[in-house]
């Protein structure tokens, strides 16, 4: 049992990390009481755990532990930012299971551990008290990734006779048939062409925090990087590229899509889509530029991606749910704090020099010209689509005439302050200075990197 | 490090210090005041004019081709390396020169503009940033270091457009500007790619990087889609009137100054290949002359001071692209320092120019005589009135932009919300 987790030789740290969040979650919703306080605690021990599991691995192993400490530090930052309203024993729960499914997944080396954590995961969003959707989509979504993954590991598992990750290496296990479906799994779960619709669905209708962790786990680039390009090398040349240039048409898609989308949370789900399906082309791209790029992209579009659905719910928790982008709404003058914070995510997010993302983006951009000079084309163009749609959100979120109607509204509220400051410190400082962070994910990459050495990439070079 | 290069470095970051500074007080909760605002400006812009002043005598006296500061790289992966470095030459020296002087004079001239205007505080935060920007984008020694500047310098523009953010059509105007400014940017980006892909460096501080042929053509065409969107050349120029919209002392510093020619400056900056092909010259010069042409005539239609300003900006930014297209750079250099000073001139006196006009009235006893035969009046009226409904509508740019860009954007994002929300129950 102690062999299921790969991340560290002495794994407790690891197990504590994970077991505390579910623990938690049970308590949380039997007890009912002090559920910020149940909450902040678990996420902050599962952190911590993280941290120490990080500290004993050497660096070019720590893709994953780096990856379960940015998620648990992540949803400690939402569990804070949660609005009072929000903040019931089954949000709490569902966000602190969601925690320990996704770091199970990230750590895990067994075939069996990996199906069950990703199913896990996406339990709260069957739950109807929970997830309120009347969209079928979500749901439907969810469930087919499951199914195709469930299938795609029964057929790895039949025709190989492990459950360990580590031993199917470059054996393509299950043949052509689990390859495709774990290249369904990917596309269901993280929303690529053409179930792209799901994921705007969720977030228009789902609890806006705790929806945004679900997209910010990135299941769907952790099935890549963990189970598709490792053990299907030889596949992954031939065919991969189908799945990067259906990325690349998401990106464009979504960023088309969001140019007249009214609703701020579809607009943002839109835009983050778009942003994180090239992390996908970055895997793909086969280049050091284009999948370190793809590894600090993952970080800055979760860590931006939670701070403005935290924003928009904190926003709708003041200002009513009916936001729109339809009309100016003029609400700086009332929130000038979060006009900001919600100006420098948006900004991080989308590729502004002196932010994190103006590295990603630069890495990512060259990776995938470099492996694919004309579809990589469509990244940069996207990604000003992206960048016009969000700057119109923030124009006409917090820029014009203040509505009438409600009297005075607080701005962020000292905790919410601390945590959005936090987010951003992140965010502008890993931008002025990026080299130590770019060179632990260049590392990192070098795993997927060597992994999809094959053939192919031998020829190219 | 040595004195000139730590010059060069405190100068650059100067502005970005006094931001960040302005930007972490605000966010603690304190707003510093006027009075304090405004000395820190001068002293910012004051201490970095000596500084820069040093700087040309040093390398005026010691005859060097200028300042190189490497810094290393900011971050490399393997092989690919995003240099830092910075670079003051006799090309950019006199950039540097020229926004330093001139966002001092506005912070000065703001200072009494601004008094007691609610965003005081955020035109000056945005000054700064602005001049961090611009002096990032002309000391930066490789392409990479310049997109960077480059882009700041592009979204503390529209930020600025949109400063009186109570009325909508100012936020607008930025927005449409933003979406012009990024689609314009993916050619810098694309062209900086290109050069590590085919030349291996985006650095020129040691010399530019090496291209021929069909590379050097196509990394010129990506940079003059930069140059031209930053420039306002056409076909991009629609979005010039609209910034009119922002403060006068934004729109002076903005596009009278030095945003407006940073096109310019890059080419200028690359200069030596674009001369390799006559293609990508030629297309310089026909794009100059086209928006020498249409800012000529479609200022003549304009409604108000500040757009005819504009235009009329615009006409001698077209100008100096044909110069930097024949490869006159000396004339298009005296040509900038001389037309952004007189320029942002001005734009600070376009408020008071009925005032002005009043007092030479009195001044004289009577009106002034007008000022002489216009060209056109030699046109057969036909012509006039078409030519005045081109100007007009300022050349139709920015409705063909909308009929056969936006337009076909958003109706295809319409449709793509039909098909997604087509199978959703209960989906708005």
């Amino acid at each position: 049992m102690l062999d299921i987790l790969r991340i560290t030789s002495t794994p407790l740290a690891g197990y504590v990390a994970i077991a505390v969040p579910w623990l938690a979650a049970l308590m949380v919703v039997a007890y009912r009481r002090h559920v910020r306080i149940v909450g902040c605690v678990a996420a902050g021990v599962s952190a911590v755990g993280c941290v120490l599991v990080l500290g004993i691995v050497a660096p070019g192993q720590s893709l994953y532990p780096s990856v379960m400490l940015l998620y648990s530090c992540l949803t400690l930052g939402a569990m804070i930012l949660l609005p009072q309203r929000d903040c019931s024993p089954g949000i709490v729960g569902g966000m602190l299971l969601l925690l320990g499914s996704t770091l199970l997944a990230y750590s895990t080396d067994n075939l069996l551990i990996l199906l069950a954590a990703w199913i896990l995961s996406a339990v709260p969003f069957f739950v109807p008290r929970w997830f309120q959707a009347q969209s079928w989509r979500p749901r439907a979504g969810l469930l087919l990734s499951s199914i195709a993954l469930g299938v795609a590991v029964a057929l790895m598992v039949a025709g190989t006779h492990t459950t360990s990750i580590e031993r199917l290496q470059g054996r393509s296990p299950g043949g052509p048939a689990a390859f495709g479906l774990l290249v369904a799994a990917v596309i269901l779960r993280k929303g690529i062409l053409p179930a792209q619709a799901w994921i705007s669905d969720a977030a228009e209708a789902g609890p806006a925090v705790p929806t945004s962790l679900l997209f910010s786990g990135h299941f769907g680039a952790l099935l890549v990087a963990k189970l598709i390009v490792p053990p299907f090398a030889g596949a992954t040349a031939s065919f991969f590229p189908i799945l990067s240039w259906l990325a690349l048409a998401t990106a464009l898609y979504a960023a088309i899509r969001a140019l007249a989308e009214d609703s701020p949370r579809r607009l943002l789900a839109l835009v983050a889509l778009s942003q994180s399906a090239s992390i996908l082309a970055g895997l793909e791209s086969r280049t050091a530029e284009g999948i370190t790029g793809a590894l600090v992209h993952w970080y800055v579009v979760a860590v931006s991606t939670v701070g403005l659905f935290g924003i928009v719910r904190l926003l709708e928790v003041r200002f009513g749910e009916n936001l729109t982008t339809a009309t100016h709404l003029g609400l700086a003058q009332h929130a000038p704090r979060l006009a900001v914070s919600f100006a420098v995510f948006g900004l991080a997010l989308l590729g502004l020099p002196g932010t994190l993302s103006f590295c990603s983006q630069d890495l990512l951009i060259h990776g995938t010209l470099q492996s694919h000079p004309l579809t990589g084309l469509l990244l940069p163009i996207s990604t000003a689509m992206n960048a016009v749609s969000v700057f119109r959100l923030f124009t006409r979120l917090f820029l014009g005439r203040r509505r009438t109607g409600f009297t005075a509204v607080v701005d962020a509220l000292p905790r919410e302050r601390w945590v959005l400051a936090v987010g951003m410190v992140f965010v502008v400082l890993g931008g002025l200075f990026p080299n130590a962070f770019v060179a632990r994910r260049s590392a990192e990459a070098d795993l997927v990197a060597r992994a999809t050495e094959t053939k192919h990439a031998r020829m190219r070079h | 490090m040595t004195l000139p290069q730590a010059i060069l470095v405190s100068v650059v970051l100067a502005p970005g210090v006094v931001f960040l500074l302005l930007a972490l007080a605000w966010l603690l909760g304190w707003t510093p005041g006027e009075k304090l605002i405004t000395r820190l400006t001068g002293l910012t812009f004051g201490a970095c004019a000596f500084g820069l002043a040093a700087l040309l005598w040093n390398v005026t006296e010691a005859h060097s081709a200028g300042v190189v500061v490497s810094f290393g790289n900011w971050f490399s992966v393997q092989d690919y390396h995003f240099p830092l470095v910075l670079l003051a030459d006799r090309l950019s020296l006199p950039f540097l020169a020229m926004t330093v002087l001139l966002c001092g004079l506005i912070g000065q001239f703001s200072a009494t503009y601004l008094h007691r205007e609610p965003g005081f505080f955020r035109f000056f935060v945005l000054l700064h940033l602005f001049a961090f920007g611009s002096m990032l984008a002309f000391a930066a020694g490789s392409f990479d270091l310049l997109a960077g500047g480059w882009e700041i310098v592009g979204i503390t523009s529209v930020l600025l457009i949109g400063f009186f953010q109570l009325r909508p059509p100012p936020v607008e105007n930025g927005l449409r500007v933003f979406g012009v400014y990024r689609a314009c940017d993916i050619g810098l980006l694309v062209a900086v790619f290109a050069m590590h892909h085919w030349a291996g460096t985006a650095k020129f501080a040691t010399g530019l990087p090496q291209l021929f042929g069909r590379e050097n053509l196509i990394v010129c065409l990506l940079l003059l889609l930069a140059a031209a969107g930053k420039a306002a050349q056409v076909p991009f120029c629609g979005w010039l009137p609209r910034a009119m919209e922002g403060p006068t002392p934004s729109s002076a510093v903005f596009y009278g100054a030095i945003s407006i020619h940073a096109g310019a400056y890059l080419l200028l900056r690359i200069q030596p290949i674009l001369a390799q092909s006559t293609l990508a010259s030629g297309l310089v010069i026909l794009a100059g002359m086209a928006t020498a042409l249409h800012g000529t005539i479609s200022g003549r239609a304009s409604a108000d001071a500040k757009t005819s300003i504009a235009y009329a900006s615009l006409t001698q930014v077209g100008v100096m692209f044909v110069e930097i297209g024949l490869g006159w750079t000396a004339i298009a250099v005296a040509h900038i320092l001389g037309h952004a000073t007189v320029r942002t001139l001005q734009f600070l006196r376009a408020p008071s120019m009925l005032h002005d006009d009043h007092r030479m009235h009195s001044a004289i006893g009577e009106h002034a005589a007008p000022a002489g035969t216009q060209a056109e009046d030699l046109l057969p009226e036909s012509i006039r009135l078409w030519l005045y409904r081109w100007a007009f509508d300022r050349g139709h740019l920015d409705t063909i932009l909308d009929l056969y860009v936006i337009e076909p954007l958003l109706s295809l994002s319409r449709i793509f919300a039909r098909l997604d929300r087509a199978g959703s129950r209960g989906g708005d």
